[in-house]
């Protein structure tokens, strides 16, 4: 019977039970997307973003894009051995980057022309046009090793990650040990067990003392769980509200689907709206303080640009951009009018989403003194982003470790409009920073041009410039976790709670005796 | 000899018809995937979906092969069917069959349990209910037997998590064995014990139709005129029910047995859900949130030929036990 007992209860100081989602159900396979979010455990990267989001080298020791841009040449540590002991050498890197190119899964790998070994330690990778945002894949993709890759490697994974998978039962568990080979200094836990049920289970779970480290969603985070403390980490997991910005003029996209809003075109309502927002107000009443106001879709991330920041809860000067751009209630209905036209629109959010639905309502509210209706709605995912995004005000929520996203959120959409960008934004000036950004010779760089397409001083996507969007809030993504367990300093987290929290599982110490 | 001719002759009629209603079933299920607004490639994605170019989901829709138009694809789906080929599944990136086989290993245990139990059950509280009409068990019986019958199974499923396992401790909260553990360091007992409650909600509902079934031949039996006639000859209540009555219930019983493994499949979808049990009826609704067209399709073929294999299974029992059903169809 003794096995019934919780292995934490059991071996407390070698063993852990987490109970974070990341379930990955078409299993472990860096180059189908896994690990792009947080940390592959199993496999290592060619390099890693630090506590503070540097990038630190991992299994390269050194890196180097030639001055063509194009050409980054990459030294990986000799010593590296996958978990079955075979040597890592630069053709299972090589492979790997040819190999996710065809392999059709979540990540994007598709800037890459080739990737060559040139001997055990050197390889070199040729990108078909400049774009200093590749380097996140050096950052997230996992290496694989070459003999072993093939259809069934996803459920069997074998890299050089500090963990080594032991065993997993679809849909129920996961258990891994430490990798005897891992070249990193070896995790003081040496077995962990992932449990994949779901929120009310694991939480019942936890607590009967069962988990260690629990993620829940910061509505359920107001309780003790016994035995356990609260650990809140700062995100990038944020909400904001997309507006369209070209008019209604009855044009549709190639698929059928109608485009543009009269009213949100005109940049003086998107200038109120983010100023009318108490976002302090947001982050209390509806995050029930767990997060932080967000100004722009990076906030605190390197290339966040501090100059985006301004005074909100600002009634006063909303008022005034909207008198000045000829929004004025002519009927007394106390909705303003221009041209015969009322300032309304709708804010569509999923329906399934009770903190989008919190946010889009007290948003509602807070837009009603200053004249502006807007109608709060809810809908399906599915009919949303097909059907509805580009003529509403959606919520959406972003947040990633790449400036790749502000390219894609911010830059002129080509003639396919995808999801982001739904509102067709579109300035020359931006999209020639981001251009520049994303062509510079190193991430270093990089950082100014992303900063100057949020606000130069003139012009930017932001609230002093084009307010594209109006941001609302960053959440916190909080957790619970064993009084006895020390977690190490945790990332700013990306958008997605759970997995990213294991990006220093290596450093978790068990502090009890 | 004839009954061989009989038998064969059934047997080719049903697997006649097993291909007619495998057929429909394909294309029924597969024209309301098509018409499904969930984006298979959207759903895979998740967050992702801000790295990937059009190119990229291009790649995916290639690796898929969503590229075809949809006839062309149903064409070449039953084509793969008819050579065994279920196809991949998009969510586990692993053969249907794969998929099927192991999740299926894992609901049978809870399905079998569950069939046994409110089958014996049933049965027995029904004929209690029936020998002891209108008093108050066979009040307490229907009563138990209507409730059961009209509340959702995850309902009854949330009932019993709270209770046993929350609020008394008494099981284990999810999962098919204790957390940390492998399946073969797992006793029978501990499988059971986790067995427990999701087997017990099920047995719960599956009981109410069977019980109200055979209280109401019960009665009928009691009431016919050899019962009459026993109770002439000064046989007990109880005896007249075990030794006249039985036989005529049985059969009912047993047909309607073997009907609701179809229901049992469908309770097992919902309590599989609640208690976390990894099986076949987790990965469907996974494969439908999720937009997975050959795991669904596949999991629509299984059931169909599972519940078709109960059914058959009921005629042909019936047949067997019952001489003047064997006489109707001229198999004597």
């Amino acid at each position: 019977m003794s096995l019934a007992l919780p292995p934490g209860a059991q071996a407390a100081k070698d063993s852990l039970v987490l109970a974070v989602g990341g379930e990955n159900a078409e299993g472990y396979d860096p180059l189908l997307g896994w690990g792009s979010y947080g940390n592959p455990l199993f496999q290592s990267t060619l390099l890693r973003r630090d506590a503070d989001l540097n990038i630190v080298p991992d299994l390269a020791q050194s890196w180097n894009l030639a001055p063509d841009r194009v050409t980054w040449t990459i030294t990986i540590r000799p010593n590296a051995r996958f978990s079955d002991g075979s040597p890592l050498t630069a053709k299972d890197v090589a492979f790997t980057f040819s190999k996710a190119l065809e392999a059709g899964g979540k990540i994007d790998v598709s800037p890459l022309e080739s990737a060559t070994a040139v001997n055990d330690t050197t390889v070199v990778l040729k990108l078909k046009r400049p774009d200093i945002t590749f380097i996140q894949h050096l950052i997230g993709l996992g290496i694989v090793p070459e003999k072993h890759y093939g259809p069934e490697y996803g459920r069997n994974p074998i890299g050089s990650g500090p963990y080594k998978l032991v065993r997993w039962d679809e849909g129920q568990q996961m258990i891994v040990e430490a990798n005897p080979y891992y070249y990193g200094p070896k995790p003081a836990i040496g077995r962990l067990v992932f449990l994949f049920a779901d929120e009310d289970a694991a939480l019942a779970a936890a607590r009967a003392g069962q988990v260690d480290v629990l993620s829940l969603p910061s509505s359920l985070a107001r309780q003790q769980l016994p035995g356990m403390r609260l650990h809140v980490v700062k995100s990038v997991d944020n909400r904001g509200l997309m507006f369209p910005t070209v008019p209604d003029e009855g044009k549709t996209t190639p698929n059928g689907v109608p485009v543009g809003n009269t009213v949100t075109a005109d940049v003086a309502i998107r200038k109120a709206v983010n100023y009318a927002i108490n976002r302090k107000a947001l982050v209390d009443g509806v995050l029930n303080g767990f997060g932080r106001p967000a100004f722009g879709v990076a906030d605190d991330l390197p290339w966040d640009n501090p100059a985006i920041r301004f005074q909100d809860n600002d009634q006063e000067k909303a008022k005034a951009i909207l008198e000045t751009a000829g929004w004025v209630d002519h009927d007394g209905d106390g909705i303003r009018e221009k041209n015969g036209r009322k300032a309304q629109f709708t804010i569509v959010y999923n329906a399934k989403d009770s903190l989008r639905q919190g946010l889009a309502l007290a948003v509602a509210d807070m837009l009603k003194p200053i004249g502006i209706q807007a109608i709060p709605h809810g809908d399906n995912w599915d009919r949303i982003k097909t059907q509805l995004t580009h003529t509403n005000v959606v919520v959406y929520g972003f947040g990633d470790h790449s400036p790749l996203e502000m390219y894609k959120l911010y830059h002129t959409p080509g003639p396919e409009p995808m999801y982001w960008n739904a509102g067709f934004y579109s300035n020359p000036t931006v999209d020639s920073y981001l251009d520049q950004a994303k062509g510079s010779a190193s991430f270093e760089e990089s950082i100014p041009f992303w900063q100057k397409a949020q606000w130069d001083g003139t012009t930017g996507f932001s609230t002093q410039g084009d307010a594209a969007w109006a941001w609302m809030v960053n959440l916190d993504h909080t957790y619970f976790i064993n009084e006895c367990l020390d977690i190490g300093k945790s990332q700013m987290e990306p958008h997605g709670h759970g997995w990213p929290i294991t990006a220093n599982i290596h450093e978790w110490k068990w502090t009890c005796k | 000899m004839d009954f061989t001719i009989s038998l064969l002759y059934f047997v080719v009629r049903k697997i006649i018809r097993l291909l007619l209603l495998i057929g429909a079933v394909a294309i029924l299920s597969y024209t309301l995937m098509c018409f499904s607004p969930v984006d298979p490639i959207d759903a895979y994605l998740g967050p992702a979906i801000m790295r990937i170019s059009p190119h990229q989901r291009e790649v995916i829709a290639q690796r898929w092969g969503l590229h075809q138009p949809p006839l062309e694809r149903l064409t070449r789906w039953v084509h793969n069917v008819a050579q065994g080929d279920l196809g991949i599944s998009t969510i586990y990136n692993e053969p249907v069959r794969a998929v099927i086989g192991k999740r299926f290993a894992t609901s049978s245990w809870l399905i079998a349990i569950a069939w046994t139990c409110s089958g014996v059950l049933g049965f027995s509280l029904g004929i209690v209910a029936g020998v002891h009409r209108d008093s108050l068990l066979d009040y307490s019986i229907r009563l138990y037997a209507y409730i059961v019958a009209s509340a959702p199974t995850f309902w009854i499923g949330m009932l019993m998590l709270t209770f046993f396992s929350i609020y008394l401790g008494w099981a284990p909260i999810c999962c098919a064995w204790p957390v940390g553990s492998t399946p073969e360091e797992a006793t029978l007992l501990q499988r059971l014990h986790h067995l427990m409650l999701p087997a017990a909600t099920l047995t719960l509902v599956g009981i109410a139709p069977i019980a109200l079934h055979t209280r109401e031949k019960t009665v009928e039996a009691m009431h016919s005129d050899y019962a009459l006639f026993a109770r002439a000859l000064g046989e007990r209540e109880w005896g007249i029910a075990i030794h006249h009555a039985l036989r005529n219930l049985a059969l009912p019983a047993i047909t309607l047995q073997f009907a609701s493994m179809g229901e049992l499949f469908g309770g097992a979808i919902l309590a599989e859900q609640v208690f976390a049990y990894p099986g076949l009826g987790k990965a469907t609704v996974e494969a439908g949130y999720r937009g997975d067209i050959p795991l669904l399709l596949g999991i629509a073929l299984y059931t169909t030929i599972f519940v078709f294999i109960g059914n058959t299974l009921a005629d042909l029992i019936y047949l067997l036990i019952d001489p003047r059903m064997r006489q109707r169809r001229g198999w004597l």
